[in-house]
């Protein structure tokens, strides 16, 4: 009997196995560590920096790259380096939770909907359509009245329209992989539903999601930026990339620089993310398990 | 499948419902009206004009009426636009907005769905790599930056293209492609990690043991299985598409209905408010309902209880 | 396999493409000898001379109406439909005053061949006052006898004292003596429409072919959002414009309208905000430019009512405190000028040496907030400043925080708004601090002072009331003697940069770029949105 030889092998849970798998993937390394640093760099610059990250130098406007100023000045002779990383600290910060958020209405309503079927699936897909054509532009308007236009409304108005999306390709995913076999089985083995879904059918799903949250952080940048013009979330002379970006727009033919350093920054960003998504994705692959 | 599209309409109808409830509500709700404006206006005229197009009545009235005309197809007026019809507005606009869009859609999935298909088959290559890099680019420059930067190229430097408006093609060209870039890199990225977690299906290994060529087990096993987060991503991209970009719209001074809901919305204008988003909330739903029922086409498995 | 797959979905790709664009490459609006053709930067809300309220639709509208006066290329009164603008000497304003005749030409026609009578006029003034009709400047007429009563719901059309005696005499009676009440009759609410054709078209009647008018131009296509055409009026009365067409573009965008300028596909463009130093370093496009005084300024804007602005020295300090010359020579690139006082350089009134102990002083402005009992800025409650969301308004926002934290040691808050939420809240006046600016609509102290800063005006959002200035305006609005009249606008102006309900930032400068093809092009201060669309019918096009 080979018992004895099957109970020595050691005890891989899903999610640790992962873990060692993704540590070994290099690009998904470096994706990590590009944020890691990011987020370093974002509170470390602007301490060290010798300019303020809103210290306006009238003398020195819209001066391209240079000793000085490494990445150039602004309209208003502000430096853009050290305003570049202050920056990092809002649009990381925006980018990433509103993620969270996503994933956190998104990812059940999407499998619930998916596993139970039926009139549930009916009812919070209709609840979707709505979301859909929420017309969040009011409702933003709306909250900044009433609630102000405080940093987390931000968090909240992006993110409490963006789940849609991730509902949707969760719920498509799950009626697919439903009907699989290996599901039928475990559910023949006595799994339950919750057990399944966390289990089987949400790490199978994971690749189309994991697109859909790294494409959503530029997005969340970008609608933060189009926010702050508004009076929500961060205020003048706060910057953000977006922000940057959508001031530097004006100048894009004397300054190109103004526009092209944050849009780098938001790619770089998003960059790291796919890496370590795609790693986070072979890593849970059950597929390719020892 | 009648049975369900039918049960769908239905459904379809309750949600534009609830949205012109919860649109109709917010714009009321929100501080600012249509009549605000830099000089103010004389109170009295302000009460004539409120008087004028009904904004006096109590509001369940108000909505009553709205929902009452929209019974008839009358979508009301536009308080900004001078009483121009809102049904005129949108009709209007829409077919250089669904043109526009509809092209952009087409080069979206040809370029997108080929791209993401031969980065999955060859990861790790030199076109996945590609893909990324593209995809990345595509989605960390926001549409007003891409605009200029191809009128500085097309129109400005090489001179052969206009910079904007509506007429030939060569008015499309540009704000097409623009307007396709996200939505293509977007596409591309998903149906990549999709072809992925397909290809390591067990079934597809017997396939290929069974000996089949590559192209049948393409098409026949991994596609349609892959299709299913390709759907459900390109509906809402079509219907995002054919009711228009704001952005893209503006750069290219495209004549067309993208603008009327952030429009409406910065000047108030109720008319203009509810009937961009209805418009929006009918073509959403509507692209949702197509995705569904293409779900069952692609995956005869997957049923609706 | 795959590959192969690819290749053909690419090449069918992209000969498509290179087909599409080249089948039906209709011609841009043809460019031929003489049509100009200018940004209107987005699409009007209304083109209805007595609607006009913005200066798009003013533009569009003055290419196709006139009235009974007008403005010279010097800013003075001039009659057009009238024969002569009436005085007291040519009888045309009564001893006391009060009445006013109109006496018309009998030559002036409409473009479908009509005659323009005083009855016209008569309908379209009327018009303009319904309550029903709701024109941004009907209050701007409140003078006549029964004006303010009819627009405000109350009173009659027949009570409005606006009537065409005959066919060429329209008699005017107002409700007091208004000096400044011909310069009123040049502007656009008060051009003539034709009844018969608003009666049959209704809101439809601006549509061409149904938009008549008695200018020089006819607009014979609009393409909603899109363009606008104009061709010149065979039936116009007066000198045949040079111009056979203008295209009126709607580009939104000031990048886009750059380049289009850049590609031929406009005759004029602005310089965007920002792009000034790019624009003036290019041996090409510099010597292109050109710029002029608009006759606007630009403020920050005080709710004296609420701390600490209700402090006059708080105020003084602050007006001290900003460093425009900087701001216009470096940040402006030295478009524009500084302002210390109100009424803008080319009106009469202004006074350039008004307001000059406000010229930016730090160690004085200091001082001075010492005095008002905040030192080195403390004690002072939260400030903020509100202002409308465009990067131009942020610049000018983010610039003042600056100086005042430089300069003042004071920390204020920056409130972006939407559009309309901004003016909703201006003009319930719930702010402390706002951007402002002003454009003269027409060339006269009268336009610039008793309206916004008289007590409970219309256009008074600062809360300020003074009844001394609003005995002098008062006076000045009354007296017949323009010098003496002058001189009391003069002091009131005194009175208003020395209480500073608000701090002058600059007079506008407009900085356009205008093609060496573009002839005879006259700019004032009164330009509508395009250089020299207030005498469109001198200009010419002559290709290199």
């Amino acid at each position: 009997m080979a018992v004895a030889a099957e109970s020595a092998r050691p005890h891989h849970t899903l999610w640790g196995d992962a873990f060692v798998r993704l540590r070994r993937n290099r690009l998904a390394v470096a994706g990590a560590i590009i944020i890691i640093s990011l987020a370093l760099a974002s509170i470390i610059v602007p301490l060290v920096s010798p300019y303020e990250f809103d210290e306006q130098n009238l003398n020195a406007i819209l001066e391209g790259p240079s000793h000085a100023h490494l990445l150039g000045t602004d309209g208003l002779g502000r430096d853009v380096f050290t305003r570049l990383f202050y920056g990092a600290r809002t649009s990381l910060a925006v980018g990433i939770f509103v993620q969270f958020i996503v994933l956190a209405i998104g990812l059940p309503i999407g499998a619930l909907a998916g596993y139970a079927g039926g009139r549930v699936d009916n009812l919070l897909m209709r609840f979707v359509d709505v979301m859909f054509a929420f017309p969040d532009l009011l409702l933003i308007i709306l909250i900044r009245a009433i609630l102000g236009g405080s940093i987390y409304m931000i968090f909240l108005a992006i993110g409490l329209v963006a789940w849609v999306n991730l509902a949707r390709l969760i719920r498509g995913q799950i009626l697919s992989l439903k009907q699989r076999d290996f599901i039928t089985a475990a559910r023949a083995m006595g799994g339950s539903g919750p057990y399944i879904t966390l289990r089987h059918l949400l790490p199978n799903s994971l690749g189309p999601v994991i697109v859909l949250v790294t494409f959503g952080i530029p997005r969340a940048i970008f609608a933060e930026a189009a926010l702050s013009y508004i009076g929500i979330g961060i205020k003048p002379p706060t910057p953000s990339w977006g922000t940057m970006i959508q001031d530097g727009y004006n100048n894009i033919f004397g300054a190109p620089y103004l526009v092209l350093f944050p849009a780098i920054a938001v790619g770089i960003l998003m960059l790291a993310f796919t890496f370590l998504g795609d790693g986070l994705r072979d890593a849970l692959d059950p597929r390719e398990r020892r | 499948m009648l049975k369900y599209s039918i049960r769908r309409l239905f459904w379809i109808v309750l949600v534009l419902f609830v949205v012109a409830f919860i649109t109709f509500s917010l714009m009321h709700l929100v501080p600012g009206g249509p009549w605000d404006r830099e000089k103010a206006l004389a109170p009295q005229v302000i009460e004539n004009l409120n008087k004028k197009y009904g904004l006096d009545k109590p509001f369940y009235e108000q909505f009553g009426d709205y929902l009452w005309n929209l019974l008839h197809g009358d979508l009301g007026v536009s308080y900004r636009y001078q009483d121009r019809g809102v049904t005129e507005i949108i009709l209007e606009g829409l077919p250089k907005t669904a043109t526009l869009g509809g092209i952009a859609f087409l080069i979206a999935i040809l370029i997108g769905i080929p791209l993401g298909m031969a980065a999955a088959l060859k990861q790790n290559s030199i076109i996945d790599y590609m893909s990324v890099f593209f995809s990345t680019l595509f989605a960390s420059i926001p549409g007003f930056v891409l605009g200029i930067l191809l009128i500085l190229l097309f129109s400005v430097t090489l001179h052969l293209l206009p910079t904007g408006g509506w007429g030939g093609f060569d008015h499309i060209i540009m704000p097409a492609f623009a307007l396709a870039a996200l939505p293509a890199a977007y596409i591309a990225r998903v149906t990549r990690a999709s072809m992925l977690d397909v290809l390591r299906q067990d079934y597809i290994r017997t396939a290929r043991a069974k000996g089949l060529s590559e192209r049948v087990v393409l098409v026949r096993h991994t596609l349609r299985n892959a299709m299913i987060p390709v759907l459900t991503v390109t509906g809402p991209e079509l219907a995002y598409l054919i009711t228009g970009s704001v952005i893209i719209e503006s750069v290219f001074s495209i004549p067309g209905i993208g603008r009327l809901f952030v429009q409406g919305v910065q000047q108030r204008d109720y008319g203009l408010i509810m009937g961009a988003t209805l418009f929006y909330a009918f073509a959403i739903a509507l692209a949702n309902y197509v995705v569904d029922v293409l779900y069952g086409v692609v995956d005869p498995r997957i049923r609706y209880e | 396999m795959l590959k192969r797959f690819l290749f053909v979905f690419f090449a069918l790709f992209v000969t498509l493409s290179l087909v599409l664009s080249t089948i039906g490459c209709a011609e841009e609006g043809a460019k031929g000898p003489q049509v100009l053709r200018v940004n209107l930067a987005g699409e009007p809300l209304t083109i209805d001379p007595v609607k006009a309220s913005w200066a798009d639709h003013i533009s569009v509208a003055s290419q196709c109406f006139e009235g009974l006066l007008g403005f010279t290329k010097e800013l003075e009164l001039k009659a057009v439909v009238a024969k002569q603008i009436p005085t007291t000497g040519n009888g045309g304003i009564s001893e006391d005053g009060k009445t006013y005749t109109f006496k018309l030409r009998s030559d002036v026609t409409w473009s479908d061949g009509e005659k323009v009578k005083a009855q016209d006029f008569e309908y379209s003034i009327k018009r303009m006052l319904s309550p029903d009709t709701a024109a941004d400047y009907a209050s701007f007429y409140y003078d006549i006898v029964g004006a303010e009563a009819y627009n405000g719901g109350t009173g009659t059309a027949d009570a409005v004292a606006v009537d065409a005696i005959d066919d060429t005499t329209l008699e005017v009676k107002l409700v007091k003596v208004r000096p400044t009440f011909p310069q009123v009759m040049a502007l656009w609410p008060s051009w003539p429409t034709r009844e018969d054709i608003v009666t049959q078209y209704g809101s439809q009647w601006t549509e061409p072919p149904h938009y008549i008018g008695n200018g020089p131009f006819i607009l014979t296509e609009w393409v909603h959002q899109d363009h606008m055409t104009f061709e010149a009026n065979p039936n116009y009365w007066g000198k045949k414009p040079k111009l056979e067409r203008i295209e009126y573009k709607m580009i939104t965008d000031g990048n886009v309208e750059l380049a289009a300028y850049k590609n031929n596909e406009l005759d004029m463009a602005r310089v965007p905000i920002g792009s000034e130093k790019t624009i003036m370093a290019d041996s090409e496009l510099n010597p292109q430019t050109i710029r002029y005084y608009d006759l606007s300024t630009f403020a920050f804007q005080f709710n004296v009512t609420k701390a600490p602005f209700d402090k006059k020295l708080v105020r003084k300090a602050i007006a001290t405190g900003i460093d425009r010359v900087a701001f216009i020579d470096n940040v402006r690139r030295g478009i524009g000028k500084p302002a210390t006082s109100w009424i803008p350089p080319g009106m009469p009134g202004h006074d350039a040496t008004l307001g000059s102990e406000y010229s930016f002083d730090a160690t004085k402005a200091k001082d001075l907030l010492s005095q008002a009992g905040y030192p080195n800025g403390t004690g002072l409650p939260a400030i903020k400043f509100t202002f409308a969301d465009t990067a131009t308004n942020r610049v000018i926002a983010e610039f003042l925080q600056g100086q005042m934290k430089t300069n003042l040691n004071i920390n204020i808050s920056l409130e972006p708004m939407e559009p309309s939420a901004f003016s909703a809240y201006v003009n319930a006046e719930q702010h402390q601090w706002a951007w402002f600016g002003w454009g003269a609509d027409y060339p006269d102290p009268d336009n610039w002072l008793p309206d916004i800063f008289g007590t409970g005006a219309g256009n008074n959002h600062t809360a300020y009331a003074n009844p001394a200035f609003d005995a002098l305006c008062d006076e000045a609005a009354q007296e017949l003697d323009n010098t003496k009249r002058l001189e009391k606008y003069a002091e009131a102006q005194v009175m208003i940069v020395d209480d500073l309900p608000i701090v002058p930032m600059f007079f506008r400068e407009r900085f356009w770029l205008v093609k060496p093809s573009v002839k005879g092009l006259i700019t004032t201060g009164l330009d509508h949105t395009c250089p020299g669309d207030l005498f469109y019918t001198v200009v010419y096009m002559e290709s290199e």
